[in-house]
């Protein structure tokens, strides 16, 4: 999103609120305004739907493959409504209830079409939209694919596994940069153009993760799903209308955060006011005040992403930065960086490039969470928080309880969780004592650890460069927990409540800082590996932090 | 019941999480968000929980907002032994 999005986005929300900040109805052509906006408000889940949907198109980015920038929204549109029927295989009476929900949605995308021919308002997309013939069919697909899947899934949830395999084979697709070529010639191919062409980004497809990350959430919960205990009611799912503003919803679909849909439903649903009498839980009616809080944090965000995020980016590392501080000579003058010649120059500027980064990176990506957080409360839904003070954490393991933090509960829940689950009830293995350093929960933990980083490294791209990156966070994680234990163990026989009350508070405070500062050294170097394209150019940037290399 | 769950569940921790026998851990005291059970030892509180009390938790509710203190993760085992 950039500043001119935002703006609107958080704008609209003067439809959503029927009453000034008096709480008294106006007069005159106020008034006729105020009936407007009321009828909105009885209509805020539309607004939700449209809105998420419009949006959908008006943030994906142009491609050089002609009309891209309109299918790739679709199929975001397509997989939301295919998982929905899969998942819920509606009967007469949910289809019934989905029929609005479907016209509303063919209706806006045949509007984004229809673009294409009013040209002083073409276009909302990137490029000028196919022509309204092609959408036909391609709608067309979309409606026959679905009712097969309905058919094809009814009553058979294991199935639904196979979709999950389709979506991380996308993900593979989208993430691995050879196999994005070959895409991207497929469709430059379907499409007539030249497949000499392809590249990398050609396919940009806005929000996949995020929108892939819900689905799946949502079919594992439903395969894993048990049957409700008996005289227990059985939860009712979610209607197409519900399903697709959570998966697409508008605020948080480029950079999540990722909520859970259970969570999620409950604030919708207050907030549409639909489901009445309003569930127990409900604390109280969205008022201005979330407005007001919104749009604090939406600021907050925009200040740290556009002002502080963007100034450090200059001195952040990159490759770009990291050859400046290399070859000096280049620039016409030996001390370009002002610091005079020589290993010592070179060394305290690459620190700062690292220093830079790390800040850069988290004043970036959490001041963009604020952002969505804040419009998200405008728009009635409090989405969860993805970073609390990550870079004050006294250990590895609590800097990730508080980095990304939506982002590795996903992983958690739908990985690390369900796989040492598994480990740990299987058999016994013969050849790995109960005891010891080398006993069998060491091996599980470790498994768990570097498959799970792994996965979250690959997911930023499948390169060495993350790999490696992976591969630092896992030791570490691990190395943390096995000295952990270590401790626990050394210290059984204490009573630790006596020893920790022996420890004088000065020492005990200056440990928390040594904690903290050689925590956030681990994970300042380790971004080296996450923000250079080579694994070699990291190992030379490591190099001359100590003053080896040129 | 839940002084019972509460303190069979506060012996497992000490001791089988955490190493420390003697420990004692307060009802209220934060376990998850304040690091004291990582994210492999909550499988296995999980699981004893399962073993021990009959009831189900899942894999999306192993997490600090499901639960984050014994006080609160009693409640969650009284509420599906009573369903």
């Amino acid at each position: 999103m950039n500043l001119t999005q935002i703006l609107v986005f958080a704008a609209m929300v003067a439809l959503l609120y029927p009453k000034g900040p008096n709480g008294k109805p106006s007069r005159g052509l106020a008034c006729t305004w105020d009936r407007i906006r009321i009828r909105v408000v009885q209509g805020r889940g539309w607004v939700i739907l449209v809105a998420s949907t419009l949006a959908l198109y008006w943030l994906q980015s142009s491609s050089p493959i002609r009309s891209l920038d309109f299918w790739l929204p679709t199929a975001s549109l397509a997989l939301t409504t295919l998982v929905w029927v899969v998942i819920y295989t509606p009967d007469r009476a949910a289809w019934r209830t989905a029929v609005p929900t479907i016209a509303v949605i063919i209706g806006v995308v045949a509007l984004i079409a229809s673009t294409r021919y009013f040209d002083p308002l073409c276009c909302i997309t990137a490029t000028r939209p196919p022509d309204i013939f092609t959408v036909t069919v391609g709608i067309l697909i979309v409606a026959v694919i679905s009712a097969g899947a309905a058919i094809l899934f009814r009553g058979r949830a294991r199935r639904l596994n196979w979709i999950v395999l389709g979506l991380i084979v996308l993900f593979v697709v989208l993430k691995l940069d050879i196999a994005t070529q070959a895409f991207s010639a497929i469709l430059r191919g379907l499409n007539g153009q030249d497949t000499a062409q392809a590249a990398v980004s050609d396919v940009r497809w806005l929000g996949f993760s995020y929108i892939a990350f819900r689905l799946i959430a949502a079919l594992r919960d439903r395969v894993t799903a048990r049957p409700a205990a008996p005289g227990k009611p059985v939860p009712t799912g979610l209607s197409l209308r519900e399903f697709i503003s959570y998966v697409i919803f508008f605020p948080a679909l480029t950079a999540g955060p990722i909520d859970r849909a259970d969570r999620w439903i409950k604030d919708y649903r207050n907030f549409v006011q639909t489901h009445q009498p309003a569930p127990a839980t409900t604390p109280r009616p969205f008022g201005m005040d979330d407005v007001v809080a919104g749009a604090g944090r939406i600021l907050l965000g925009v200040f740290k992403k556009f002002v502080i995020a963007d100034m450090l980016a200059i001195i952040a590392l990159n490759s770009i930065n990291a050859a400046q501080v290399t070859a000096p000579g280049v620039h016409g003058s030996a001390s370009f960086w002002g610091l005079g010649d020589g290993g010592l120059n070179q060394a305290i500027w690459t620190w700062v490039l690292v220093y830079a980064y790390a800040w850069r990176i988290l004043f970036d990506f959490s001041g963009y969470t604020d952002i969505a957080i804040g419009l998200g409360r405008m728009f009635g839904i409090k989405l969860p928080e993805n970073f609390d003070r990550p870079y004050f954490k006294p250990n590895l393991t609590l800097f990730w309880n508080s980095w990304h933090m939506s982002l590795s509960q996903w992983f958690r829940a739908y990985y690390f969780n369900p796989i040492t689950r598994a480990l740990r009830s299987a058999k016994e293995t013969p050849f790995l004592p109960e005891q010891g350093f080398f006993r069998q929960s060491t091996f599980i933990i470790l498994f768990g650890q570097v498959t799970t980083m792994l996965l979250i490294g690959l997911w930023h791209g499948i390169t060495w460069n993350f790999i490696a990156w992976s591969v630092w966070h896992a030791v570490g994680l691990f190395a943390h927990n096995r000295w952990t234990d270590y401790q626990r163990r050394r210290n059984a026989s204490d009573d630790p409540e006596s020893t920790e009350q022996n420890e004088l508070p000065l020492r005990r405070r200056l440990a928390t800082t040594l904690s903290v500062l050689a925590t956030f050294h681990f994970v300042a170097l380790g971004w080296i590996w996450f923000a250079l394209p080579s694994v070699s150019l990291s190992i030379q940037v490591f190099g001359r932090l100590v003053g080896i290399g040129g | 019941m839940t002084t019972e769950i509460r303190s069979a569940l506060a012996q497992y921790i000490a001791k089988e999480i955490l190493q420390q026998p003697k420990r004692v851990i307060a009802p209220t005291t934060p376990l998850i968000s304040s690091g004291l059970i990582d994210s492999f030892h909550l499988v296995d509180l999980g699981l004893y929980v399962e073993d021990t009390f009959g009831v189900h938790l899942d894999d999306t509710e192993l997490n600090r907002d499901t639960f984050d203190t014994i006080e609160q993760l009693t409640a969650l085992i009284v509420e599906r032994q009573g369903g």
